[in-house]
């Protein structure tokens, strides 16, 4: 076999660290000690510096909190959602767990439920009336508009048993929907946003039982 | 929320979307800051500031190449500009290393023959030697060996070749063996002194 110098040692030491390990190259180290010194210092150096990767560090709250200030300073930040966050997050999660066929009979329910709507001013919910005052408890009366008429709905049963089962899922879906939107609320009263989620989510349910009645009334 | 949905959200000014990329991130951005310039106070104004120049520009963020690369180049950028600043001397990147005089390679000494650093390299020592490193060797030898980043994710940060990144990176080594060398020299001396200075006050 034939030996190589240190020079030329040297200058395959650069790929010999990245793992090529060519056999001239282990026969000049078996025999070198200082090229067999810098091997194994290197090799130190590079171990010492894994090790202080493993160090746990923990980043100081406060670049945050300085960060999040300049943010709002320069106008970076321009909106901010927490409703919609929610709504993306555990609504989502759980929206997404429904069965398609329902959610397609939803979405169908509420653009029919539109269409009626539409035509129909008597039970439709203007905005000034649903959400006319500041305060959240505005919602209130709304909200109990809606049992009331959930409540009379039960004397409109709809003669397809199928129908009405579709329609009752609906139903459920929307309310889970509401629930959501009222703890967002809770949670944040002053919040804009979820207030205003919140109101659509009540619209919905609105919309959907004017329809059911609607349809109670054509069956009787 | 999805890394994605974030920088798209962020594009749009979202502030949950911000935090979710900052705290994504934040732990690897820092430690690369403080191993680089070893001072905390340094590191978190650092930290701040590549965060805050990620979100002024996230807008112009195409996804041509991975978001945490692309933050990893600006945080190393204004790294190197800090180190720049520093030093007091405005040079380019490839200048920020320290090429053998005659050949443009890493120097050759082999340290003295009899001397092994093994046994003798701690973190003190090797955070010292790391602090002396010309800025480029540095940024490299935080990046692979401390880091962990493999040398194409440091040619994507550094804007380099892959090439470039295992010679600069071999440098670095070289160049810290031979500061650890100078190290335990220097401390072989001051022993020496002290021991002499004993025993010279004894008689």
């Amino acid at each position: 076999m034939a030996t190589i110098t240190c020079k030329d040692f040297l200058d395959r030491l650069e790929s010999w660290m990245e793992g090529d390990l060519h056999s001239d190259s282990q026969a000049h180290l078996r025999n070198c000690p200082h090229c067999r010194s810098l091997v194994e210092d290197l090799k130190a150096i590079c171990g010492e510096a894994s090790n202080w990767r493993a160090d746990e560090i923990e980043v100081p709250p406060r670049i945050w909190t300085y960060l999040q200030s300049h943010l709002e300073q320069e106008g970076l930040i321009r909106e901010s959602r927490p409703a919609e966050t929610a709504k993306a997050t555990w609504f989502g999660e759980w929206f997404a767990a429904l069965p398609r066929p329902v959610l397609a009979g939803a979405y169908l329910t509420l653009l029919i439920t539109g269409a009626f709507t539409l035509s129909r001013p008597i039970n439709r919910h203007s905005n000034e009336d649903l959400w006319r005052a500041d305060s959240r408890d505005s919602t209130m009366p709304l909200r109990a508009q809606l049992i009331a008429e959930q409540n009379s709905f039960g004397s409109f049963n709809n003669a397809n048993p199928a129908v009405n089962a579709s329609l009752n899922q609906n139903l459920a879906i929307v309310d889970n929907y509401i629930a959501l939107c009222e703890k967002s609320v809770q949670e944040e009263p002053q919040n804009e946003v979820a207030r205003d989620y919140l109101y659509q989510a009540y619209q919905q349910k609105a919309d959907l039982l004017a329809q059911m009645t609607e349809r109670g009334e054509n069956n009787r | 929320m999805p890394e994605a949905e974030a920088i798209r959200l962020a594009q749009q000014g979202n502030a949950t979307a911000f935090e979710r990329l900052y705290r994504l991130h934040n732990r690897r951005v820092y430690s690369l800051c403080l191993r680089m310039v070893s001072n905390t106070a340094e590191a978190e104004d650092l930290t701040q500031e590549a965060f805050l120049q990620l979100f002024r520009k996230i807008a112009t963020f195409r996804g041509e190449s991975a978001f945490s690369t692309w933050l990893h180049r600006l945080a190393v950028n204004v790294v190197l500009m800090k180190l720049r600043k520093k030093s007091g001397t405005e040079t380019s990147l490839d200048e920020m290393t320290e090429p053998d005089e005659e050949s443009g390679g890493p120097r050759r000494d082999f340290g003295t023959a009899d001397l092994r650093l093994s046994g003798s390299i701690d973190r003190v020592n090797l955070q010292r030697a790391v602090e002396q490193l010309p800025p480029g060797y540095k940024a490299v030898f935080v990046l692979h060996d401390v880091q962990g980043y493999e040398h194409n994710e440091i040619a994507g940060i550094m804007q380099c070749s892959i090439g470039n990144s295992k010679s600069q990176l071999h440098k670095a080594r070289m160049r810290l063996r031979e500061l650890l060398h100078e190290a335990v020299r220097d401390k072989a001396r001051e022993d020496r002194k002290a021991a002499s200075a004993e025993s010279g006050s004894e008689d």
